[in-house]
């Protein structure tokens, strides 16, 4: 048994990596997918709090790295879904203290073990981004609809293609569907004109993503929220199935009119 | 994985680095030089190197580039990040001259001395922070995107978008011209003419478009007027 694995990387940094990695976790162990998501960023880690396990961290990949753990010592299980499980970074060192070699030797472990690996990335294009890319089977990019987050993922997507990796898919995170019909925002159709690639998700902002990572619990548990079950048909796509992409520009024209009436 | 990997094209040898330790793609380069019957094969050969991920500094393309001359191979090209690019341009200057046979057609070439350089075709899409720099004509057949950057010495032709920065004619040869079926560079050298592009937003209209100098500046005209 050897599991996918697919890093989740950005270039620009507060796109909603770490997000996305955490909740299409969720969404593939909510459909009895063994998901183990492992966080690449040494130094600034987050998934661990995002995922709302941060008080369970013993070890880390630094101590499994250097041996002073085994990897079932360091793997945390969630509190909600036993088929997922995370593997933390280390707070106190920095993304040098791991080799790529290294890193490829421990996500062979981990892919033993279950169905996906899902790797979050740092920010930037460094050390640290290389080590969560070295053991990638595939990659997905994650861009805001901002010409700065473009020009960064395009760069990124050029790395990937320099490390040989299969080509990389695409999720625009934080979409406004008002404002791009104002014309106040790129669109879908702009963003693939200039990175030509495959599209495998639209995620509308959602406030609730925000009160989510407070509290620890990822949205695509809730399918009420629009940015969860976006997540959650990223998963299935990622899965294979067909699902037809959401239109959210009728989602937005209530809600709208009613913020502008109240701020009168 | 092997830290080298040679391609024979109509260009010349397309010579790949992989993230190896730099001492053992330098041992094995040697090695593959040295091999019996290599010599006659390399012999005089253009090299184009790409780099990938990684970056080279002047040391080590000197080191390179010594190493390839010693089979009377020249490096005429590099494709990779732009540390290693500015390298190159560094050393494009004092760089050892090249093989006598390159020079002899060199020299018998009329007043255009690079012309004879074949083209560089890059079929894909040139992305934010690649930067591709040949002593001959550049052409790509895809995009070249905000932040990417094409240097040729001759003419650069863009089968797609041209978005990025472009230079042709970089060492100063103002009869070069650029093309594109899409031209709307963030700035467009031409020898040492400069031209960005206007700071109101473009319609997308596709028409392909040539840039040349004419009267001491760059002109762009439909590309069916030509």
């Amino acid at each position: 048994m050897t599991g996918r694995v697919i890093t989740i990387t950005s270039g620009k940094g507060g796109v909603g990596k770490t997000t996305a990695t955490a909740n299409i976790g969720v969404a593939l162990a909510r459909r009895g997918q063994r998901v183990t998501c492992l966080d690449a960023d040494i130094g600034l880690r987050n998934l661990d709090v995002v995922m709302g396990l941060e008080n369970r961290i013993v070890y880390d990949l630094v101590d499994v790295v250097e041996g002073r753990a085994r990897l079932r010592q360091a793997l945390i299980k969630d509190k909600r879904l036993p088929e997922l499980t995370l593997m933390p970074a280390a707070q106190t060192r920095d993304k040098l203290a791991v080799k790529e070699a290294q890193m490829i030797k421990l996500v062979e472990d981990l892919r033993k073990e279950c169905d996906f690996v899902l790797i979050d990335s740092p920010a930037g294009i460094e050390h640290g981004f290389r080590n969560a890319i070295a053991p990638a089977d595939e990659v997905l990019i994650v861009t805001t609809p901002e010409v700065s987050a473009v020009r960064d993922a395009d760069r990124i997507i050029g790395l990937v293609e320099a490390a040989e990796k299969p080509a990389p898919r695409l999720i625009i995170n934080r979409l406004r569907p008002s404002m791009v019909k104002r014309g106040e925002m790129l669109d879908t159709k702009d963003v693939l004109e200039v990175l030509a690639v495959e599209l495998i998700g639209i995620v509308p902002e959602d406030e609730a993503i925000i009160t989510s990572t407070n509290k620890g619990q990822p949205v695509a548990f809730e399918d009420r929220s629009p940015a969860g079950a976006a997540f959650t048909r990223i998963a299935q796509r990622i899965l294979g199935e067909d699902v037809p992409f959401m239109v959210f520009d009728d989602t937005s024209g209530l809600f709208d009119k009613m913020s502008k009436f109240l701020k009168r | 994985m092997t830290p080298i990997s040679f391609k024979g094209t109509r260009e010349g040898l397309h010579i790949t680095l992989a993230p190896a330790p730099w001492r053992e793609i330098m041992e094995e380069l040697a090695r593959q030089l040295n091999r019996p019957g290599a010599q006659s094969f390399f012999r005089g050969a253009r090299v184009l190197l790409e780099t990938g991920n990684r970056m080279l500094g002047v040391t080590e393309l000197e080191e390179l580039i010594a190493l390839l001359a010693q089979h009377q191979m020249t490096l005429t090209s590099v494709l990779g990040e732009t540390q290693t690019q500015d390298a190159f341009v560094q050393l494009r200057s004092a760089m050892p001259p090249p093989p006598e046979n390159l020079q002899a057609e060199i020299e018998s070439a009329p007043e255009h001395a690079t012309e004879d350089l074949s083209a560089l075709l890059i079929h894909r899409t040139v992305r934010s922070g690649q930067l591709i720099r040949h002593a001959g004509t550049i052409i790509v057949i895809g995009d070249v995107n905000p932040g990417a950057e094409v240097v040729a010495e001759n003419d650069v032709v863009v089968w797609g978008k041209l978005r990025g920065v472009v230079h042709a004619g970089a060492s100063g040869d103002t009869r070069a011209m650029v093309g594109a079926l899409f031209l709307a560079p963030t700035q467009l050298r031409i020898g040492n003419f400069i031209a960005r592009a206007p700071d109101e937003k473009r319609t997308q209209v596709w028409t392909a478009e040539i840039a040349r100098v004419r009267d001491e500046q760059i002109v762009v005209e439909p590309w069916n007027a030509v």
